[in-house]
């Protein structure tokens, strides 16, 4: 009986999110899953394109910049950014930024998104993959490995999202939802108001799942099917786990966008529900005005990360977070004939938290904004033999820091990156 | 970006040459899988086939497929022997043509399409070495012998498929005369029933939710009437705040009434494109017209708005209703200057869709992009080709932006794609702006771009004016339309976009994948085909896809284990997660009444969509959703179970054939009732139709009765229902034998089979 079961788990197609643990269903007891302890990854898109020389990458030079000269760029350890202090009306300046966790950042110049458009950016930027709709992002796939059981996996709040069919993905527009959602057996989520009896709701619960396990040996099913079924076992039996959000569900909700979402996300890590979350704010598309746009942005975003770490601190959960910081495109070198900035294909990646040695910056642009070729393996610029840092060697080293480069979802959609072209010790 | 592009503007295009090639040797299976299916048809014939940029070349190639029968196996002869030439052509000491063309050599005009070492060069060396009689390494690995594609697959019987469609496109139950069709004539009588299915308001209901969530017009930007300039509407476009309240006593209610009145009036505005999709079905006029329409659809409130009320006034039935919509034609747009939009007839150049303000806002242009969004927009709306799908990558994009001056004109990797794309984008040249007004450039069309026109064809001069009826009267001519349509009605029907060819060669199933793909693009030419030939009657297509296989499929005579045919089989059936208003509509079909929470407050926790910032429907349930499926479950059971116990028999959806003093383990008579409104459950809510020996029946028998007799056994048990669930007129239900909680249990369980949660 148990293998026939696990066969019909094993069936559920592309590498599904298993629903629960074993000796539970078989007893006909559908126990909520453990919950999940961290690391918990978590990727800050600054969707539209960011100015990376108005962060990370300063110029000063040849016309790039009108905000500052090559003078007034600032340091910070091993860190070089541009000033921001006085152009910041709301957020946080890269000043305060850097000072507050330049020595937990890495940062990485100089990589080559290939395009310059959005939509295929993203996507490549996401997955690491540019010429496939197939793959999932990097968040998806962390979450697939490291707790497909946990009820929000994968949370989501926009930008590129797939999922590669490994994982559900979630989303909850605001906090209060999860509220709404927690005690799914209560009346108006009150717990003591139960709908059944416990009784009876355990006996439901027995019967679906002895239904379950049955249901594919009594008529076979086409994959799509198998699939949806297992699909939606796992989601009821696991979303019992989302009670344990309620105790972390703040009443102070945030009103900046991304300290939103960010507050959604911790409470979810903090529950143990959630793996990966995937956070979003847009309209860094700076065609018109680059300047004003930027320094509205950048301030909002980098006081997105800061709502973020300190919250997690709060929760006691701040050393278990991967942070990564990305956008899926850079701005070019040059204004163009209005105020604005258009698409480059040459950029930068921020990194943070567990398993990330920080003070550093790997790669580098030239006075153009072009990209400098780097060495795998001592990551030191190699203008003749090194490589372009493209999103797969990123994606590559990320499966690594996660530990899931072998799982055998990694494997299913793998990065074919030469050996000669790993990124080695990129998280040092 | 730019083969595929090609391709996949090429393919419909091709035709069949009649008469086979005689052929010695002639394709073996390893030529149509792999030389072909990983190499020729992915890497070669964007450029090789007869109106591709290679069309010169002596290395033409045929498109295969959409093809089946006899004429595949000419275009598979044709495509071999043409390879087969390539590969023996070699100059002494070389390599054959075949190896050193694709790789960049010899002036490839295409450049480099493999690398030397990739999969897809290793797979010609291996058929040149096949054609040169040496000897090739055999994989170990048993070869996969497909089988007829729908071998082993079983439909869905045909008054379950009726019960889907009338679910799927109106939301309620078939009737009875509808069942009795379909039991007599079979899928013969579906036709008449969806015709007559097709003359519902709720199909239309369902026609324009499902085109939003395609052409997600609900979604523009800001207020409704924000899509009437000011520069031409000043004077209409805010007529709400002039209308007459002075009846209204209460100030407090007289300013509520004229929130109401905007609130109604951005609605009815905001609906005018779904509208105008519904109208061109509703009167069978063919689809090409939501691009061709030389009018456009107003409603009492919006045709003030635009200042036209009193012209049409009179054809309405009823000029106070905010939401019935008449077509009529707007007049040329004067400017507040005075000037007045160049037009040959008076009217504004009405073009369906395109020149609808709420389109042109949804997708909005700037500066930079240059109505880019627009034409891009207009490909993956209208003709199918989602432009940014797949993206090549260039070696240094950076360098090229700086190396050229304007690389979308100069630059081979960019030119290619933008000469399709930049002329499009001119074509919307009269709506340069963000709010999707009509409003020209200041300075003119940009020069530094490819001429309007499309796809090789220059816009003329006289015809600048209506320059997207012009655009219009292309497409509807362009056989691509009638497939992207037919992919649109496919996306209503199964929730899912039609598959794309597999990329990756080096999947072990690429060739189940492409087996799958081939099949379904098939299906869909085909009705994509009759479509057109019925004078682009959508009807016809809701109709045939209706009774496609691929809509039908629903399970398999014995399980599959070969990972080939199982990959086939991947997106076969339909299986789809009931989006929020579909299970809203099917809690309303099956109890009368809608639940009322998932398509309002957790309609986006549910997988929904807002048509803006969240714009794609989850196809799989999170754990949210799974607590949301709970709280529904728990729920509606608690609504409806007592209720309709407390109703006479006959009026009863849910237990017409039992009362609650019928317990079970009492007598088998009991039991026998207790089994038979099982049955009647399973049927009901699930579509399950199973004699009551089924062991289905049999587990949900044993959950009722389990529960009942764990009610017996313990204490401190309320004889009453529960205060929650069990009043009916503010009172308490006696429940003595703990039977309508026992019921309630029931239907719970039911409520969260993935038969009632997904279609």
């Amino acid at each position: 009986m148990r293998r026939d079961f696990i066969k019909f788990c094993g069936k559920a197609g592309l590498g599904l999110a298993v629903p629960v643990s074993w000796p539970n269903l078989l007893q006909g007891k559908a126990k909520e899953p453990d919950a999940y302890e961290g690391p918990y990854y978590v990727t800050f898109n600054a969707s539209g394109g960011w100015d990376t020389t108005y962060l990370m990458d300063p110029k000063g030079v040849n016309g790039i910049n009108r905000l500052y000269k090559e003078g007034d760029i600032l340091t910070h350890g091993k860190h070089v950014f541009a000033p921001t202090a006085k152009q910041v009306g709301k957020g946080m300046s890269n000043e305060d930024f850097f000072k507050a966790y330049g020595n937990e950042l890495l940062v990485l110049n100089g990589l080559d998104y290939s395009i310059n458009n959005h939509s295929p950016c993203k996507r490549y930027m996401a997955t690491g993959k540019l010429d496939s709709l197939a793959y999932p992002t990097f968040a998806a796939l962390a979450a697939a490995c490291r707790g497909p059981e946990t009820p929000l996996a994968f949370l989501t709040f926009g930008n590129y999202s797939a999922t590669g069919n490994l994982v559900p993905m979630a989303r909850i527009p605001y906090l209060p939802s999860l509220k709404l959602i927690a005690n799914a057996d209560s009346v108006q989520g009150v717990a003591r108001n139960l709908y059944h009896d416990d009784f009876a709701l355990d006996l439901i619960e027995k019967a679906l799942s002895e239904q379950a396990e049955s249901a594919p040996m009594a008529h076979p099913q086409l994959p799509r099917a198998e699939r949806a079924q297992s699909m939606l076992y796992a989601a009821q039996t696991n979303s019992k786990a989302l009670k344990r959000v309620t105790p972390y569900i703040s009443n102070n909700i945030p009103k900046e966008r991304l300290a939103k979402q960010a507050e959604i996300a911790l409470s979810c890590f903090k529950g143990g529900v959630c793996v990966s979350a995937n956070l979003s704010i847009g309209q860094f598309d700076s065609h018109a005005t680059n300047d004003p746009d930027q320094m509205r942005l950048i301030p909002e975003f980098l006081a997105g990360i800061d709502y973020l770490i300190k919250r997690a601190e709060e929760l006691k959960i701040r050393d278990k977070l991967v942070v990564v910081i990305q956008s899926e495109m850079g701005r070019t070198p040059h204004y163009n004939k209005g105020d604005g900035k258009d698409h480059w294909s040459v950029g930068s990646i921020m990194f943070m938290g567990k398993g990330i040695r920080g003070n550093r910056v790997v790669g580098e642009t030239d006075e153009r904004q072009f990209l400098v070729p780097i060495e795998n393996k001592t990551l030191a610029i190699d203008e003749e033999k090194g490589i372009r840092t493209r999103p797969e060697h990123i994606h590559r080293a990320l499966r690594e820091l996660a530990g899931i480069e072998n799982h055998a979802f990694s494997k299913k959609f793998p990065l074919k990156i030469p050996e000669g072209e790993r990124l080695q010790s990129l998280f040092g | 970006m730019k083969p595929k592009l090609m391709m996949l503007l090429a393919i419909s295009l091709q035709v069949s040459l009649p008469g086979a090639d005689r052929l010695e040797p002639s394709p073996d299976g390893d030529f149509v899988d792999e030389v072909w299916g990983k190499v020729g048809e992915l890497s070669c014939l964007k450029c090789h086939n007869s109106s591709g940029e290679a069309e010169d070349s002596r290395f033409i190639l045929r498109e295969t497929v959409l093809l089946g029968g006899a004429e595949l196996q000419t275009a598979q002869n044709a495509n071999f022997k043409a390879f087969f030439k390539m590969a023996r052509m070699r100059k002494e000491g070389q390599l054959p043509r075949l190896l050193l063309k694709p790789i960049g050599k010899l002036n490839h005009e295409g450049e480099q399409v493999l690398k030397p070492d990739s999969t897809g060069h290793a797979i010609l060396k291996a058929f040149v070495h096949r054609m040169e009689g040496k000897s090739v390494p055999e994989s170990t690995a048993e070869k996969y012998k497909p089988r007829s594609f729908f071998e082993g697959v079983t439909m869905i019987g045909n008054e379950s498929l009726l019960r889907r469609l009338t679910l799927s496109l109106t939301g309620r139950l078939p009737t009875p005369k509808e069942r009795q069709a379909i039991k007599e004539k079979e899928l013969a009588g579906l036709d008449a029933t969806l015709d007559q299915l097709m003359t519902e308001d709720a199909f239309y209901g369902r026609l324009k939710e499902g085109f939003n969530d395609i052409f997600l017009t609900d979604g523009y930007d800001g207020n409704g009437e924000l899509i009437l300039s000011y520069n031409h509407f000043d004077k209409t476009r805010h007529w709400y705040q002039k209308h007459d309240f002075s009846h209204i006593e209460n100030k407090r209610e007289r300013q509520e009434a004229l929130w109401d009145m905007a609130r109604v009036y951005r609605k009815a505005i905001r609906g005018e494109p779904l509208e105008l999709i519904a109208h061109v079905v509703r009167k069978d006029r063919p689809f090409t017209e939501i691009m061709t329409a030389d009018y456009m659809m107003v409603s009492p409130y919006s045709a003030r708005g635009y200042g036209i009320f009193e012209q049409v006034k009179d054809r309405f039935e009823n000029p106070e209703d905010p939401f019935e919509y008449v077509p009529t034609k707007l007049p040329a747009l004067k400017a507040r200057n005075g000037k007045v939009q160049e037009s040959k007839t008076g009217f504004y150049p009405h073009a369906g869709l395109f020149s609808m303000f709420h389109y042109l806002r949804r997708y909005p242009t700037t500066e930079t992009n240059r109505n880019r969004l627009r034409a891009r927009m207009y490909y993956q709306h209208f003709l199918g080709i989602n432009i940014m799908e797949l993206a090549d990558q260039v070696a240094d994009a950076a360098a090229i932006d700086t190396k050229y001056e304007t690389p979308w004109m100069e630059a081979a990797d960019c030119v290619v794609c933008h000469r399709t794309i930049d002329p499009v984008a001119g074509l919307f040249q009269d709506f340069y702006n963000e709010e999707g007004h009509y409003g020209q450039r200041k300075d003119g069309w940009f020069e530094d771009m490819f001429v309007p026109g499309l796809e090789g064809e220059n816009l003329p001069k006289e015809e600048k004016w209506r320059s997207l009826q012009w655009l219009a009267s292309r497409t509807a001519k362009d056989p691509r339309f009638a497939v992207a349509m037919t992919e649109h009605v496919w996306y209503l029907l199964s929730g899912r976009i039609a598959l794309r060819p597999p990329q990756d060669i080096e999947d072990p199933l690429f060739t189940p994948r492409r087996r799958a793909y081939s099949m379904q693009r098939r299906e869909i030419a085909e009705v994509a085909k009759r479509f057109a030939q019925a004078n682009f009657n959508l009807k016809l297509v809701f109709k045939e896809l209706a009774k496609s296989p691929f809509y039908r499929a629903d399970g398999l005579k014995a399980v599959v284990e070969h990972p080939h045919r199982k990959a086939e089989l991947h997106d076969l059936g339909v299986t789809r997660l009931l989006a929020p208003e579909q299970l809203e509509r099917k809690i309303e079909a099956l109890f009368g009444k809608r639940w009322g929470k998932v398509a309002k407050e957790m309609k986006i926790l549910y997988g929904g969509i807002n048509s803006q910032s969240v714009t794609e429907r989850l196809p799989e349930p999170s754990g949210a959703m799974g607590a949301i499926q709970r709280i529904m479950a728990n729920e509606v059971s608690c609504l409806h179970v007592t209720p309709d116990f407390a109703r006479e028999p006959p009026k009863r959806r849910l237990f017409p054939h039992i009362e609650k003093d019928v317990v079970p383990g009492s007598n088998p008579a009991n039991d026998l009732k207790i089994r038979k409104t099982i049955v009647h459950l399973r049927g009901h809510l699930l579509d399950r139709h199973e004699p009551i020996e089924h062991p289905e029946v049999e587990r949900t028998f044993k959950l009722f009765a389990d529960v009942v007799a764990e009610a017996q056994k313990r204490k401190g048990i309320d004889k009453r229902d529960t205060y929650f669930c069990g009043r009916i007129d503010g009172k308490r239900i006696e429940d003595p034998h703990y039977t309508l909680r026992g019921w309630r249990t029931v239907v719970t369980y039911l409520l969260r089979q993935p038969e009632f949660l997904y279609e």
